[in-house]
């Protein structure tokens, strides 16, 4: 009998109980519903890549493939850092800036007579520290990340045209020349800058699921507050997934650099930084943190260069390229928004 | 005088459980109604039934003789019941004018019109509120006066306040009893919330006292005093079932050496010159009301909050002067805190049971480049699963899909994977199903049984009483009262608590 009397003092203690057990209906969403996301974008990558085959005759040729890739290498690499800060529940709308004025400025200290170590040693400690200023005002200052992020970007571009070059197009002097295979030499017949995302997809891949600062990461996107209780460095942490997403994005900036023989600064006000974010959250990787991973990445990037690539092909235009890309990116928001819904109880004010 | 309300066997359940149980209650024309009880006894739940908030599962409700029901607060409203939250519901941004029509503006809305409408209610109240003055510059006093105004604005018959006194000050609390009774005057039946229970015995006409969601007693005010309202209160016969025997069995436990001592902490107007002391090998039960500060003392001790700056007081643990201003270095020191909030701070929704002890170990164990063990957090989720009987499939499992009383246990173990010193629980056994709360005091005691430095924050009296060796009480931001677990009673822990 005197359990039945305990349900009633419970109950009576707490509608708290109760309002608990309504939310936890018994919740399969989490990795399992994520693995769909992740399995329906392949499947609509397969059926799509079966089709183009087939309707486009020059699609299914080596060379296409490999330019296809190629392609999809330097947003591939760029998606994978910004997944990193994504899984730490921020986004990084600087990275794109950060790419360009990096490099840029490397090429400057290049064309100035410096030695190719000590430009790229230059180009990657202010990315560095573009990825710490941007944490700090993230972490402990306790900006947004999507205001703070912003700013730096706009900032940074600011401050590369006005004090580090003049030109849109930085060009690299013949100096530079040696760097070409970077971004634009091939092995066994497979372009480098293809084996380099393969590389970053690795390394990240294994920092985030076998490092102990990488399952952080997790957790810290997951629940900040759990996180800081249970003793995690949460603002550390923060600023570490920010230098991170710098670090790489600076890399991804050299391979396009190298490629072309020249950084084009306007890609920061082209829609690059959207089809970044586009491959991140296409792949899964919820905007609400703690979830993904890269090889969401890799799903997202195949099917965004597939779909870029076939276009291309066709020749659709751009602006009706970027019409449909959009829309991808919304349907892609709409069906994370679905599929991962943030709990009004964790949810925090101010991020996305 | 005759029944403005009257309620006949209302009950709300949610699921089987009774938050308000066949309660029978009226509230006569012109008059001030106190409804007592303890945290959770279901005052709350009866309120916002009759404001219309909450729909009762059964019972019938009468107003002015005629059975009614609300489906939304807007039908309450037209029915003349308005109900004053404790959080008030102005907006700081808008002026006083603005706030008391907020909502019932015309399509062409005159500031003038409304100004004027404003200082007429205010005279009419005898209130001393400029109504073009924004609220955020208002005081708490002044701020309660407008939700009155706005009331009365509403036609409103019966008014309800839901602890209105909580956050004034003594002076402002006198103005708002002359307020009150001024409604009272003009024919307004009040019922109020309120722990106080001096303000209840002093101000009301008539008190009702709900325990456990049943209505206890009710009468008029002369027939009460303190003690038997506190005796009402409390006055249980059913928890000595679970709780009862568990405390006769077990014999209090000395207290060891001292751990933690605390003096004159303070945190803004939450905790106000706090000062008590924690020993080894003993359950410290520290009880107080909703707003006592008790969550807030134990947040400061564990570096998930700071202290004031200035004469914040002093924490000394195991003797050494410790000021944390994030949990890290006190987990480290070996200060663990278990929230009350599992959800919103407790555990990782997206993580298996394993990762989430797993991550408890990885805080304190490991550098920066270190990596992490799968199966040395496989190992560890094993030992834990197996020694809080936590219930699931396997350590696989998502917390999140676990019943309370398990995600509770995993917080649990979360916690105690980092060898603390000195864990405090908060509200440990809430939303935990009646099986899990046994299995969770037993843990809690063999804790304290293994000389760990034990604290269990709890509002439940008959919990504190069930596993504390000594029982602290606070109110108002402060520990007042001490006692021995093994001769205290319900009434005077509850005597101390209440103010």
């Amino acid at each position: 009998m005197s359990d039945k009397q305990t349900i009633k003092h419970r109950g009576a203690k707490g509608e708290f109980h109760f309002a608990y057990d309504d939310l936890h209906q018994p919740a399969d969403d989490g990795v399992d519903m994520k693995i769909h996301q992740e399995l329906i974008v392949f499947i609509i990558w397969a059926i799509s890549f079966v089709a183009l085959s087939v309707a486009l005759p020059n699609f299914f040729t080596e060379g296409n493939l490999i330019s296809l890739l190629r392609s999809v290498s330097v947003l591939g690499i760029l998606a994978i850092g910004m997944a990193i800060v994504v899984i730490g529940r921020g986004i990084d709308l600087a990275m794109v800036a950060t790419m360009a004025v990096s490099v840029a400025g490397a090429i400057v200290l290049l064309q100035q007579g410096y030695s190719i170590p000590v430009a790229l040693l230059a180009g990657f400690v202010f990315a560095v520290l573009v990825g710490t200023v941007s944490g700090i005002l993230i972490a402990y200052v306790e900006i947004p990340a999507l205001f703070a992020t912003l700013a730096m970007g706009l900032f940074i571009y600011g401050v590369g045209r006005f004090g580090f070059f003049n030109q849109d197009i930085v060009l690299i002097p013949p100096e530079g020349g040696s760097l070409s295979w970077l971004g634009a030499g091939r092995v066994f017949g497979i372009p480098v800058s293809i084996l380099f995302l393969l590389l970053f997809a690795g390394l990240v891949a294994l920092f985030l699921r076998y490092a102990r600062i990488g399952r952080f990461i997790h957790a810290i996107g997951d629940n900040p507050s759990t996180a800081r209780i249970t003793g995690l460095p949460v603002r550390k942490l923060y600023v570490l997934s920010y230098i991170l997403s710098s670090t790489i994005a600076y890399c991804a900036g050299i391979i396009t650099a190298t490629g072309v023989g020249s950084m084009n600064t306007r890609i920061v006000n082209s829609t690059m930084l959207y089809d970044v974010i586009l491959v991140v959250v296409i792949g899964g990787i919820s905007l609400s943190g703690g979830k993904g991973g890269v090889r969401n990445v890799l799903v997202g990037t195949l099917l965004i260069g597939t779909l870029l690539n076939a276009m291309t092909i066709m020749d659709i235009q751009y602006t009706v390229q970027n019409v449909i890309k959009s829309m991808i990116l919304l349907i892609a928001i709409i069906v994370d928004s679905l599929l991962n819904p943030r709990d009004e109880q964790t949810a925090q004010q101010g991020d996305i | 005088m005759t029944d403005i309300l009257e309620l006949k066997n209302v009950t709300k359940d949610y699921r089987g459980v009774y938050a308000v149980k066949s309660v029978d209650f009226t509230l006569k024309k012109g008059e001030i109604h106190a409804l007592l009880g303890e945290n959770g006894a279901g005052k709350s739940t009866l309120t916002k039934i009759i404001a219309g908030a909450v729909a009762p599962s059964s019972g019938e409700m009468l107003i002015d003789g005629a059975p009614t029901s609300f489906a939304a607060p807007k039908d309450a409203l037209a029915a003349g019941i308005v109900m004053v939250y404790q959080e008030n519901s102005l907006v700081p941004a808008l002026t006083v004018a603005q706030n008391i029509y907020v909502g019932r503006e015309r399509f062409y809305n005159r500031l003038r019109g409304i100004n004027i409408a404003a200082q007429q209610l205010m005279q009419s109240l005898n209130f001393n509120v400029d109504p073009t003055a924004t609220v955020a510059t208002l005081g708490a006093a002044q701020k309660q006066m407008v939700e009155i105004a706005r009331a009365v604005s509403q036609n409103a018959r019966v008014v309800i306040f839901d602890e209105p006194t909580a956050t004034l000050t003594p002076e402002e609390k006198h103005h708002f009893f002359g307020l009150m009774r001024r409604l009272k005057q003009s024919g307004v039946a009040i019922i109020f919330i309120s722990h106080a229970l001096e303000e209840a015995l002093n101000y009301a006409d008539r008190i009702t006292v709900l325990r456990d969601g049943e209505m206890v007693t009710n009468g008029r005010t002369d027939a009460f005093d303190r003690d038997s309202i506190i005796r009402a209160m409390v006055g249980r016969t059913l928890s000595k079932d679970i709780y009862g025997t568990a405390a006769e069995e077990r014999s209090i436990r000395k207290p060891g050496k001292k751990v933690l001592s605390v003096s004159n902490l303070s945190m803004a107007n939450l905790v106000k010159s706090n000062s008590f002391s924690v020993f080894g090998g003993q359950v410290t039960g520290i009880f107080g009301l909703i707003g006592s500060g008790r969550t807030e003392t134990a947040k400061i001790i564990a570096g998930v909050l700071k202290r004031d700056f200035f004469h914040g007081g002093e924490v000394h643990f195991h003797d050494q002067s410790v000021r944390y201003i994030t949990p890290q270095p006190a987990v480290r020191d070996g200060i663990v805190y278990v929230t009350e909030d599992r959800k919103l701070e407790g555990f990782f929704e997206a993580m298996s049971i394993g990762e989430n002890i797993g991550m408890g170990d990885q805080a304190i164990n490991g550098g920066p480049l270190s990596v992490y063990s799968m199966v040395r957090v496989r190992r560890l989720a094993g030992e834990w699963i197996k020694s809080l009987n936590i219930r699931a499939i396997n350590e696989d499992a998502k917390v999140i899909e676990l019943s309370g009383g398990n995600q509770q246990k995993v917080v649990i173990a979360k916690s105690l994977v980092q060898h603390p010193k000195l864990i405090i629980f908060d509200e440990p056994t809430r939303g935990v199903d009646v099986g899990a709360i046994v299995e969770i005091h037993n843990f809690i005691n063999s804790l304290a049984d293994a000389g760990l430095a034990v604290v269990v924050i709890s509002s439940y009296l008959p919990e504190i009483l069930a596993i504390s060796d000594r029982v602290l009480v606070m109110r108002n931001g402060r520990i007042v009262e001490e006692f021995d677990g093994e001769t205290t009673t319900e009434e005077k822990i509850m005597y101390a608590a209440v103010h």
